[in-house]
């Protein structure tokens, strides 16, 4: 018997550790089970995670656990007995989140104990880079890449053994560099990825940089990213000790070595030639292109530059082959793509699926729709580069160019839902706030532009629209689309475009009547006093912070709207249901 | 080297493979905009200026970072290429924290260059002063004391303390310039053959001659009066402009080849048909010379006087009968002007009657204490009800007493009469002060406006007559300023040049960059009060007609001129920034919004650093890193705060600058400006 539990940065921060220490406080020096760990499962809804196996085989999956389960579960698998646990067994519409999915890039996660290399080659592990060291030329793995039809999972979705072929093509020292600055508001795939399934990356790393010809191997991590850098660096270590990486590796020839640089945390350094410049000590801020990377990249040599994702399914394609990978997806977009669903829906966490389910497949068949009794209103895609999908256009597929054509993107997986509550032009300024903050400050049209969009959207959300403030907006964007220097800022727009394309009445809402109709926007709401249900029990007037509320005892209370905060403390304490909100 | 050819705005260019489309559109004299772009430094791509569009390409292109191709279609100027520049530049204004020019250059009509030639002053070149004025104002020493100085109401040292003392500084270089003996005499341009009629040498008159002859047009002033200068000469009175003085810069303006005919007038002893016949440009700048009428009963009586009219005639020497006690009606120059005439013909009691009070007065207040001082009474908030007669004359003055009401169209409050209640004025002699009118004689083909003044356009002077243009009082509003009239002169000399040498006809309003500036961001200049002019005591100076003011000393006058606060940008002339933003229409103000803070930084590197005004090219950055080898600057913070500052804010770093200046050199705007240097 194994106690496993889940201790992705999702599970810890649910409280895993908790759990783990009650466990180990009452387990004695000799148990009949041995206490394991695992990264990511996706499911982080229901983290903490605590799974039971028996050998190889899952017995239970344990949600929601917490430190108090601990006595039930250790005699749950001391004695075999698993009626004491039931009450914590997953149920089976959750277990439905797992089971829908198709996982390549996600295939260990959750499985493996990403701290020991050799679960993973129990897994399968290394016996791609084997079969590609020992038996194929480089550009025999880039046609199996081209065969397989895989794209950058970063975002833009380019052709990947396009940019192999390139950088192979080029001579002089080549660099081969990982794009782990995953830093999309709500994208977590990737770090699940490097927490869970370290050595995935490593292998489709080195495969890479065959293919290329790179002496060097470099993961530029985010600093905010402790555990996934803390379990990569013991993966490079494992993987030095068994000969997978440095001089001579297999035996073959081939030397690579991999290096961590844990970036200081900005989102542009996630656009590549910035994090080249970020990579050489610099400030991080784009450069032209071109040159291209694979012409003149990291220190002015030839390099290649993919996603943590991208990555993670190389070995997969070297060991099922290409044509594997292809009959999966549809015909423009290859094999499966990774979302991490948040926001307002029921079921939140990692989903994987083959391209060309839709978009209602994941977001109602597999996350279980919106959470309450809300509705959908509509899906952001690709974060702060991306754009929001209506209701209307949920059987859109998972298909790079089928995205591309709502406005939105497939971008690197993010998928924020929103339900009826989610006041559209608040969304907007929320990323515009993002990008405003985020850019660079190098080209104008990306450091001015943003900010006027983020005060135009802030003045909307205020109450101090003006008319012709949405034309200006679409103005804006059109000609930072056009003139910003770096695929951030010419994206950056995209949040307020498309919801001004599909929601261009809440919009108008805001300038004309001032009035935010989801009821977000704290500047715009309206309190009130039912004079007919108020008691006059002067509990709000009471813990009013700012005193907008008089009356006397027992009768009617009025608030001052101009006085008002709209923090909605009053309506919270009401016990009388008196104080609406409009 | 391989030689491309490519096509750039329809025009075929050669290049050599590898160069970008800014370099070679460069050679070739195809100016694209950039501001982040110098040959000698890396590519960096910034200001997104230099889009441009490619045929085939589906993206705009930065001209400065492409590499041109051979057989290349390039647009510079698509729809798509300049919204997305006319964009970036409205951006980059919407953030520019700075004055162009000062406060004092864009209230004067005429725009002229004050902080440039209030320097030259300072630094003691009255001649290049006055060639600087000059290119706006021919008659600097004359303006110089009658301008009531709109420009001095904007100055910013009125913030600190008093305003400077722009008016009297003009007349002093001006009066220094034309005493040298080697005075400033402009260049002509080569003749041009075309020959234009000026009706009328007053102030815009003679401005448009001047300004014509410059530009090579051979120009024939007509004037109806014995003397040019108009109602420079004929309006005021010679103890505010000594008409020698003004003689001697109407004489500047003959040296300059400008043809002066006087005593000819129009409708009279000429038409505006043979003017047209005759000449290939006429312009129209006859005046405002007649007095409107008191506006009440009696004002026929004899002694009832138009104020125009009466300091006509003291001006021409002509016998003026004025009794003992004159009441002068209205509130403006022409009032005092002729208040304090009367006082010096011999009246006993001079009043004024005006229906608002003093600080509604539209005549200057120095005026108004001038003539208290020589013994004018003011009878504020009276109104002529009737001019009392006795025999058909004058004897007396029916005065409606008046109160103030609520504001007007003006901001002014209005009068309202108080009922029944009257004052009575034991005068002899009434002078109407109230305005001017055009008279419209000879000018009867002209369309004219329900005031009797040409219709002509604000921009281009033209009137609805082919070849025909107008300018000053008899315009449009009517009577104003002298300054106004020049500055109208100026315009329409530039129309009629146009007009005859067949350049556009649109005169856009330059954008100008400007910055709100209030008493506390001024709170640490040292307080240096402003000149007093010297001035004759009234009792003596109320019994002839020199002179009032004395001018200022040479002392006075440099002193007085290093108090000017250089408001306008250092390096306005050679802004690219500005240069870009003028190019074509633009509308910064629709993305007001934060500015990120204007402060000065000083100990950046011996050079001043102005914030506001830096637009993130990097070129300092990029020039003391990749050329100077020292990498002293860099971009500090990230999004719109984004500064160039010391690299990791390390003011430590100042100490290794060489003072080498390249980056003050490069930087396209006037953020940097080299201490100890203008």
């Amino acid at each position: 018997m194994r106690l496993v539990i889940g201790e992705g940065s999702c599970g810890v921060a649910a409280g895993a550790g908790k759990v783990r220490q009650a466990l180990q406080e009452r387990m004695g020096p000799q148990e009949p089970f041995t206490l394991g760990s695992t990264g990511c499962i996706g499911m982080c809804f229901l983290e903490p995670i605590v799974e039971l196996y028996d050998g190889d085989a899952l017995l239970r999956r344990l949600v929601r656990v917490r430190p108090e389960d601990a006595g039930d579960i250790l005699q749950a698998a001391r004695s075999g007995e698993l009626e004491g646990v039931e009450r914590l067994a997953i149920a089976p519409e959750d277990a439905a989140f797992l089971e829908r999915q198709t996982r390549i890039v996600l295939r260990n996660c959750g499985r493996i104990d990403p701290k020991n290399i050799e679960d993973y080659r129990r897994a399968g592990g290394y016996q791609a880079l084997e079969k590609v060291l020992t038996s194929m030329t480089p550009e025999q793995v880039i046609e199996e890449i081209k065969i397989s039809g895989l794209a950058g999972r970063g975002g833009a979705g380019f052709p990947t053994w396009f940019k192999w072929d390139a950088a192979r093509k080029n001579a002089g020292p080549k660099h081969l560099i990982c794009n782990a600055d995953e830093g999309d508001p709500g994208a977590f795939m990737d770090r699940a990825v490097i927490e869970s399934d370290p050595h995935s990356l490593i292998e489709g790393m080195l495969i890479g940089a065959y293919a290329i010809g790179a002496a060097e191997m470099i993961v530029y991590v985010r600093a905010e990213y402790p555990l996934a850098i803390v379990h990569l660096e013991l993966a490079i270590e494992q993987a030095r000790q068994a000969g997978l990486l440095e001089e001579n590796i297999l035996g073959t020839g081939f030397s690579c070595d991999m290096r961590i640089k844990a970036g200081a945390g900005a989102f542009v350094c996630g656009e590549e030639t910035a994090l080249i410049e970020s990579l050489e000590g610099k400030r991080g801020m784009p450069r032209l292109k071109p040159p291209f990377p694979a012409e003149r990249g990291y220190m002015d040599e030839p390099s290649n530059i993919n996603n943590v994702e991208t990555f993670a399914n190389v070995a997969w394609i070297l060991q099922h082959g290409g044509a594997a990978f292809a009959a999966i997806g549809t015909e423009n977009s290859k094999g499966t793509k990774v979302f991490a669903l948040t926001g307002k829906i029921r079921r939140g966490g990692l989903v994987e699926v083959p391209m060309g389910k839709t978009l209602r497949h994941v977001i109602f068949d597999i996350g279980g729709g919106i959470r309450g009794d809300k509705t959908f209103k509509a899906v952001q895609m690709g974060g702060p580069s991306g754009g929001c999908i209506p209701a209307s256009l949920l059987d859109t597929v998972i298909d790079y160019k089928a995205l591309s054509a709502t406005g939105a993107i497939m971008g690197s997986g993010g998928m924020v839902v929103m339900d009826e509550s989610t006041c559209m032009v608040g969304m907007a300024k929320f990323f515009l706030d993002f990008t405003a903050k985020e850019s660079c400050g190098k080209c104008v049209h990306c450091r001015l532009g943003t900010k006027r969009m983020q005060e135009i959207l802030t003045r909307l959300t205020e109450g101090r629209g003006k008319q012709g403030d949405v034309e200006l907006l679409e103005e804006l964007c059109l000609a930072i689309k056009d003139g910003a220097l770096c695929g951030l800022g010419q994206t950056a727009p995209n949040p307020v475009l498309t919801t001004i394309r599909y929601f261009r009445e809440e919009y108008d809402r805001h300038i004309q009547d001032k009035k935010c109709p989801a009821g977000e926007c704290p500047a715009l709401r309206r309190y009130a006093i039912d004079p007919d249900r108020c008691k006059g029990c002067t509990l709000c007037a009471g813990k009013c912070p700012v005193g907008a509320i008089r009356g006397q005892a027992k009768q009617a209370h009025e608030i001052d709207p101009e006085v008002c905060i709209r923090c909605d403390q009053c309506r919270q304490l009401c016990r009388f249901d008196a104080i609406s909100v409009e | 080297m391989e030689t491309i050819q490519l096509t750039i705005d329809g025009r075929t260019v050669t290049g050599r493979a590898g160069q970008t489309i800014l370099a070679i559109a460069a050679e070739n004299g195809i100016e694209i905009p950039n501001l982040c772009y110098d040959k000698s430094l890396k590519i960096y791509g910034a200001c997104g200026l230099c889009v441009v569009e490619a045929e085939n390409s589906p993206k705009l292109l930065r001209a400065c970072a492409t590499k041109a191709s051979d057989g290349m279609v390039v647009r510079t100027d698509t729809p798509r290429a300049l919204q997305a520049r006319k964009v970036a530049l409205e951006l980059l204004l919407s953030d520019h924290e700075g004055d162009c020019k000062g406060p004092c250059a864009l209230r004067c009509p005429a725009h002229t260059e004050v902080q440039a030639y209030i320097k030259q002053i300072a630094l003691g070149n009255d001649r290049e002063a006055v060639a600087i004025i000059k290119e706006k104002i021919p008659l600097p020493a004359s303006i110089g004391r009658v301008c009531p100085h709109p420009c001095e109401a904007d100055c910013r040292r009125g913030l600190v303390e008093q305003p400077l003392s722009i008016a009297y500084l003009k007349a002093f270089a001006a009066d220094r310039d034309l005493a040298s003996g080697d005075p400033f005499r402009p260049t002509c341009q080569p003749d041009t053959g075309k020959r234009v009629a000026v009706v009328g040498g007053g102030p815009a008159g003679l401005s448009a001659a001047y300004y014509l002859r410059l530009a090579g047009h051979r120009v024939t002033v007509l004037d109806a009066m014995p003397e040019m200068g108009g109602m420079l000469r004929y309006g005021i009175p010679e103890y505010r402009l000594p008409k020698r003085v003004l003689a001697r810069e109407i004489e500047e303006i003959r040296q300059t080849g400008v043809e002066l005919v006087n005593g000819v007038r129009l409708g009279r002893d000429m038409s505006l048909e043979d003017l047209r016949k005759e000449y290939d440009a006429v312009l129209l700048a006859v005046g405002a010379w007649r007095s409107r009428g008191v506006g009440c009963p009696g004002e026929n009586l004899t002694g009832v006087l138009g104020g125009i009219d009466f300091l006509r005639a003291v001006n021409l020497g002509e016998s003026v009968s004025i009794g003992k006690r004159v009441a002068v009606v209205g509130g403006g120059n022409t009032a005092m002007d002729a208040c304090r005439t009367a006082v010096r013909c011999g009246a006993e009691r001079v009043y004024v009657v005006y229906r608002r009070t003093r600080a509604e007065a539209p005549a200057e207040d120095l005026e108004i204490s001038e003539a208290i001082e020589e013994g004018v009474e003011f009878k504020f908030l009276t109104n002529p009800a009737q001019v009392l007669g006795e025999n058909g004359h004058v004897i007396g003055l029916k005065l409606q007493v008046m109160a103030l009401g609520e504001p007007d169209a003006s901001g002014r409050r209005r009068p309202v009469p108080m009922e029944n209640t009257f004052e009575l004025l034991e005068v002899d002699t009434v002078i109407a002060a109230i305005g001017q009118d055009c008279d419209p004689a000879g000018l009867s083909q002209v369309s004219l406006s329900r005031k009797g003044t040409v219709e002509a356009d604000e921009t281009t002077c033209a009137t609805n007559l082919e070849g025909v243009f107008a300018a000053g009082d008899a315009t449009n509003r009517g009577a104003s300023i002298a300054i106004e009239a020049i500055a109208e002169g100026d315009r329409a000399a530039a129309a009629v040049d146009a007009w005859l040498t067949g350049k556009p006809m649109n005169f856009p309003e330059p954008y100008y960059s400007k910055k709100e500036v209030t008493a506390e961001m001024l709170a640490d200049r040292e307080k240096k009060p402003r000149e007093a002019m010297g001035v004759r005591a009234p009792d003596v100076r109320r019994r002839d007609f020199d002179s009032v003011i004395q001018g200022f000393s040479e002392a006075q006058a440099r002193r007085e001129a290093a108090r000017c606060l250089e408001c306008g940008c250092h390096d306005y002339q050679d802004c690219r920034l500005i240069y870009f933003a003028n190019q074509r229409p633009i509308q910064p103000e629709r993305f007001a919004g934060e500015k990120h803070p204007g402060f000065k930084e000083q100990a950046l590197v011996s050079i001043e650093r102005d914030q506001g005004k830096c637009v993130l090219c990097a070129l300092c950055v990029r020039a003391c890193r990749e050329q100077a080898g020292k990498g002293l600057l860099g971009l500090v913070g990230r999004g719109f705060p984004t500064v160039i500052r010391p690299e990791f804010q390390d003011s430590e770093a100042v100490r290794d600058c060489a003072g080498c200046h390249l980056c003050a050199d490069l930087c396209p705007t006037g953020a940097l400006k080299i201490l100890g240097k203008r």
